[in-house]
């Protein structure tokens, strides 16, 4: 991973010389000396700095300070959490907030000296109950940025969790609260084991608990990092949060009126929660969730908010067939709204909306001959035929399945699926056929076995031997014959069965 | 789905049925790499301009906005000229940052960006690259040389340009982490030529080197951006913006 700057890489930084240099260099003595100063007419030099200027380029001398002062930092905490007589706890919050400072660079905070140092156990001696506010503050900003950092830093901090967790019950402070929260969020994100620990330790019920509240960054949090401590993939956490009282309410009520941050955060939590417990998703589809993720999805324009709004959507979709069959009934307003909103996402100009919204339309699609026809028949069809021509890959593929699934009416038994003419015509003489050979030429076996199998359909289904001409024009052939002796079966069977079929031995007589 | 079809039954070989388009739901887990670009939006985080403001900034800043000042835009060589926070951070994201849509990595020019979204997010880049063509553009710009792999253009930016072995362009994020940062350091300030392309190709490599060795290998915007803006009032102590940093990597 990162390194810290080599001789050679230091040599390269040093011996740049030109203007740009001079001027940081400039910048950084003016602000040395003169305390603060206007670098021009009209905007001030914020004096209130904690730390001194760092030059950008980390010279090895002044990172060694830095480690320096941080194994010092940690000592002077030793002392001060033994000391006993007068000031002791002035002393203690004085030792953490120098250690939080120092923890607090942006540049290259000095965990490791602080963790070699010891200062885990000391922080967490900091945690004891009934310590100061301000000490248990600047204790849990420490264990955050210490969490921040490489796993085995973050997974440094177990000693610690137990406390961290007691400090976000309800006696808290809000700051006290949520800096623990914090904390804890950060050691959830680092990775599976740690959030079996923390859930086994109890995590779950007090960060839910934090979430209920109407406002505040303790809630945004607090949301914040609940989702990271559901996020599996074990669906356990997931299914219990549901189940927690007050917590379907808080989602719905802070969709509804937050601001945007909060309702990302929240977001992600239904982003886990449908994409792990059916149960939760069941329980989630049977409120008025849908409408509100819709709405958000059709009136936002952050992406933060729109990427985790988007993938709630289309988990719920996918992961329940009730959602398409009882909530998105066709000729309701709530599947008209969808529709337009996921149309929105396909004309954005960011891929991941593009991508995930044509995912969701495809699950749609893959739903009634009316929900079929609905989308067929609204904005987004043009829509799907550009980006099929034009789009990169990935989002090809997507919407490849929408068209697809737009084309083939629901699968009755056994037996293939009895084509849509109508759609199946229409697309095809629009133009849609060039995209998916394109995918049948992909490296992708999915998109390739895709695009054969629309062949198939515009083999079968177009008239007049149209389908057959129109593969031929567009190199379908050249297309399925490279898959004559490559190595998957499943691509070889189905390439030469179409090639036997349609271009076989009687194709061309009429010609 | 394997149905018989009669039809097909008289081929001399047997061969398993077509294998005909089905409309089924498609689900994915979380972890699926389907999702794994939107996570990366969501780990990066990479726009999200914290204020670290008191309540007497927050005044002022009120304040500011309502007597409708002006403040000049901070950045070294830009003269832009803003009227509120808002302005500032429209103005900031559409000038001094080159953020790729796709993963919001910031690079510290538009054709270090262009370079990124081609490898990183391009599935023809990668068709074409694995065929054998050289896709891999020296960074360097002005040198011109394609290289057909990741690690040879590596190679060669270290033969032939001098990058140190650690250089990385383009690294891996981590899982979602934040760290609280509070301070009103001042760092570098991006060299920010608004015609920025003009810079001699030992600039790029400065810009490439500084900007990219420490920050995009932290994965943080703050230096291709200036974590300290200073905001305010002619001779007053100002405000100072703080980008909020995601993920650290402690260079060790």
């Amino acid at each position: 991973m990162d390194q810290l700057p080599n001789d050679d890489e230091i040599e390269c930084l040093l011996n740049i010389d030109d203007g740009i240099n001079d001027d940081e260099k400039k910048i950084k003595n003016k602000l040395w000396q003169e305390g603060s100063n206007d670098r021009r007419d009209g905007v001030g030099v914020s004096s209130d700095m904690d730390v001194p200027i760092d030059s950008d380029m980390i010279i090895e001398e002044e990172q060694s300070i830095l480690e320096a002062q941080t194994s010092s930092a940690v000592e002077e905490l030793k002392l001060a959490v033994a000391f006993q007589g007068k000031g002791a706890v002035q002393r203690q919050v004085n030792a953490l907030s120098e250690l939080r400072r120092l923890l607090s660079r942006s540049e290259f905070p000095p965990v490791e000296i602080a963790l070699r140092s010891g200062a885990i156990p000391l922080l967490a001696q900091s945690l004891s109950f009934g310590s100061q506010d301000e000490q248990l503050l600047e204790a849990a900003w420490c264990l955050t940025n210490i969490a921040a950092g490489k796993p085995e830093e973050t997974r440094a901090l177990l000693p610690a969790l137990p406390l961290l967790i007691a400090h976000i019950g309800e006696k808290s402070s809000l700051p006290v609260a949520e800096q623990c929260a914090w904390a804890l969020g950060n050691v959830a994100g680092e990775g599976e084991e740690l959030r079996h620990i923390l859930i086994s330790q109890g995590a779950l019920l007090p960060l839910a608990k934090m979430m209920l509240p109407n406002k505040g960054s303790t809630v945004r949090t607090a949301a914040w990092a609940l989702s990271n401590l559901i996020k599996g993939p074990d669906p356990k956490a997931a299914t219990e949060l549901i189940k927690i009282d007050g917590v379907v309410d808080a989602i719905l009520r802070h969709m509804r009126k937050s601001d945007d941050e909060l309702a990302t955060e929240i977001a992600w939590v239904v982003v886990y929660l449908s994409a792990l417990s059916t149960i939760a998703t069941s329980v989630l589809v049977k409120t008025d969730l849908l409408q509100l993720l819709i709405e958000r999805l059709a009136s936002s324009n952050s992406l933060q908010l729109l990427i985790p709004v988007l993938r709630s959507l289309g988990n719920l979709i996918a992961g329940d067939a009730y959602t398409t069959n009882a909530v998105l009934v066709v000729g309701h307003e709530i599947t008209d709204n969808i529709i337009r909103a996921l149309s929105k996402c396909l004309k954005s100009e960011h891929r991941v909306l593009k991508k995930e919204a044509a995912w969701v339309l495809s699950n749609i699609a893959a739903g009634s001959v009316a929900h079929k026809q609905l989308i067929y028949t609204s904005e987004a069809s043009p829509l799907l035929l550009q980006l099929l021509s034009t789009s990169p890959f990935d989002i090809k593929k997507e919407v490849a399945y929408v068209v697809g699934n737009l084309c083939v009416a629901p699968a009755e038994g056994s037996g293939r699926s009895s084509l849509i003419s109508d759609h199946l015509v229409s697309f095809v003489r629009s133009g849609c056929l060039r995209g998916f050979i394109d995918l049948v030429r992909s490296a992708d076996i999915e998109a390739a076995r895709l695009g054969l199998q629309f062949m198939e359909l515009v083999l079968r289904g177009m008239p007049n031997g149209e389908g057959q001409q129109l593969v031929e024009k567009e190199d379908g052939i050249d297309a399925m014959e490279r898959f004559q002796f490559h190595e998957n079966e499943d691509l070889r069977n189905m390439a030469n069965q179409l090639v036997d079929k349609y271009f076989g031995e009687d194709y061309g007589l009429d010609h | 789905m394997m149905m018989v079809d009669n039809h097909l039954q008289t081929q001399t070989q047997l061969q398993s049925e077509f294998q005909y388009w089905l409309p089924v739901l498609r689900r994915f887990g979380p972890d699926d790499p389907f999702f794994a670009s939107g996570n990366i939006e969501r780990e990066l985080l990479a726009k999200q301009v914290a204020l670290d403001l008191t309540e007497e900034e927050k005044q002022q800043l009120r304040n500011l906005e309502d007597e409708h000042r002006e403040v000049f835009c901070p950045i070294v060589g830009c003269v832009a000229r803003l009227r509120s926070l808002a302005e500032f951070e429209d103005h900031y994201n559409a000038r001094h940052t080159a953020c790729c849509s796709v993963c919001s990595r910031v690079y510290p020019t538009s054709r270090l960006l262009s370079i990124h979204v081609s490898e990183a997010h391009d599935s023809f880049f990668q068709a074409k690259a694995a065929r054998g063509y050289p896709m891999y553009e020296c960074l360097v710009e002005g040198c011109g040389v394609k290289l057909k792999s990741y690690k040879s253009r590596h190679q060669h930016l270290m033969d032939k340009h001098n990058f140190p072995s650690s250089f990385e362009f383009f690294k891996k994020s981590r899982p979602s982490k934040k760290e609280r940062v509070k301070k009103t350091q001042r760092k570098k300030q991006q060299h920010a030529t608004e015609d920025g392309e003009g810079s001699s190709a030992m600039q790029v490599e400065e810009e490439t080197l500084d900007g990219l060795v420490s920050a995009l290998s932290k994965l943080t915007p703050s230096d291709s951006s200036p974590s300290a803006i200073s905001f305010g009032r002619r001779h007053t102590r100002g405000l100072a913006f703080v980008p909020r940093v995601v993920h650290r990597e402690t260079k060790k």
